[in-house]
């Protein structure tokens, strides 16, 4: 084989695996991005947290009703401790989202992208 | 109230459900913290070959063949025709000791904590509707309705129900449409005679919805990650699986995929007992 076409198969073949393996992170992370309350499951947007967060500067902290992910209603009795918590789950799942990510981008061949040792 | 998992662990001469149902009560133990118990047919089999205190409770039901036979796949050039033992999903609902019960195939790997929040959430009866194929290349469609032109497809993979006279009546439809297969195959257009309880669920499910989409089923955390029994489940170790993924229209050839701290519905049974296998012998 063309030595100029075997270099760039074996690139194509890392760039498949690199492009499958960032997909899984990315799954992982939506994954860690749920959080659950009052028997309701949110998954922690960036909208979320902005939109709970300006309800507690404005004051709006008690028995605060939110439309969870299947879109049913949710009375959140301390929204407080809720932004807390929304705010933990994201940087939670972002710094471990980032820090996979870093480690994925180190690796420059196909055999280390897959290696869980 | 009560909560725990139920496995069901029936043989067909050429899989070993058993080992199986064993191998995943230790990680859902692990991953879950809760009790779990199996349904089987091979009673004396699990007490002489494993370790079954692994279980909080063994059911025992009657040794029964099954004339439903299907291809099983063991990567993309290899198969084996084998009995599918799938008749006894519906008996769950009674056969269950707990109040809540999360019901997985064997094949099902759990690899995180995620479906402990199942015992908090409102819904009385959860299944996955949304899946995700770890390969990504192929057509899904056959995941998304159960025919061409019928009903939303769910996955009776992963059940979660709490006991309830609505849920009951739930498992009886399941009954009542695997009892009349012949009918109800042929009013939601599937062409195949094979016997699914995916198939049959999500009938059940259309029918409690008034025949309509709705919210009689509720979704399970997360997303259902398959791979098809044309992959390979090539190395486990702990919450990682290292899987070998049919590369699109090369017939044999593979792609490496590592998934960590997801659960898989790992479909390649063969490949699992293998690597089953090597974690027993390690």
């Amino acid at each position: 084989m063309d030595e100029r076409l075997e270099k760039a198969l074996d690139f194509s073949n890392y760039m498949i695996t690199l492009n499958n393996q960032k997909r899984m992170l990315k799954e992982k992370y939506y994954e860690s991005l749920l959080y659950f309350s009052n028997g309701c499951q949110f998954t922690v947007t960036r909208e979320l947290i902005t939109f709970v967060g300006f309800l507690v500067d404005k004051g709006n902290t008690e028995d605060i009703v939110l439309t969870d992910d299947n879109e049913l209603p949710a009375k959140i009795a301390d929204l407080e401790t809720f932004y807390e918590d929304i705010l933990d789950v994201y940087f939670t799942a972002s710094n471990e989202y980032n820090s996979s990510y870093e480690e994925l981008k180190k690796n420059r061949k196909t055999e280390l992208l897959v290696d869980y040792e | 109230m009560s909560k725990g998992a139920i496995l069901i662990a029936r043989n067909n001469g050429r899989l070993d459900y058993v080992k199986q149902a064993v191998f995943l009560a230790k990680r859902i133990t692990h991953y879950l913290d809760i009790p779990v118990s199996v349904i089987t047919d091979s009673e004396d089999y699990l007490k002489n070959s494993f370790d079954y205190t692994v279980f909080d409770q063994i059911i025992s039901i009657p040794w029964t063949e099954v004339k439903n036979n299907r291809i099983f796949f063991d990567g993309s050039l290899a198969h084996k025709t084998a009995p599918f033992k799938n008749d006894i999903r519906d008996q769950v609902y009674d056969l269950s000791p707990y109040d809540e019960t999360l019901l997985l195939d064997t094949d099902y790997i759990i690899s995180n904590d995620l479906f402990k929040s199942c015992f908090e959430l409102t819904n009385n009866l959860m299944m996955f509707k949304e899946s995700y194929d770890v390969a990504k290349s192929r057509n899904e469609k056959e995941f998304k309705y159960i025919s061409d032109y019928s009903v939303d497809f769910y996955w009776a993979t992963v059940v979660f129900f709490r006991k309830s006279p609505e849920v009951q009546t739930f498992f009886n439809l399941v009954k009542h449409v695997k009892d009349e297969w012949n009918h109800y195959r042929r009013v939601y257009q599937i062409g195949s005679s094979l016997f699914r309880n995916d198939f049959a669920f999500s009938i059940a499910a259309h029918i409690m919805n008034g025949f309509d989409k709705g919210s009689f089923v509720g979704t399970l955390p997360g997303k259902h990650y398959y791979t098809i029994d044309k992959d390979i489940l090539w190395q486990m170790k702990d919450d990682s699986m290292l899987f070998l993924v049919e590369k699109k229209d090369y017939l044999g050839e593979y792609l490496p995929i590592l998934t960590k701290g997801q659960s898989v519905h790992v479909m390649n049974k063969f490949s699992l007992e293998r690597v089953i296998n090597e974690e027993e012998n390690e």
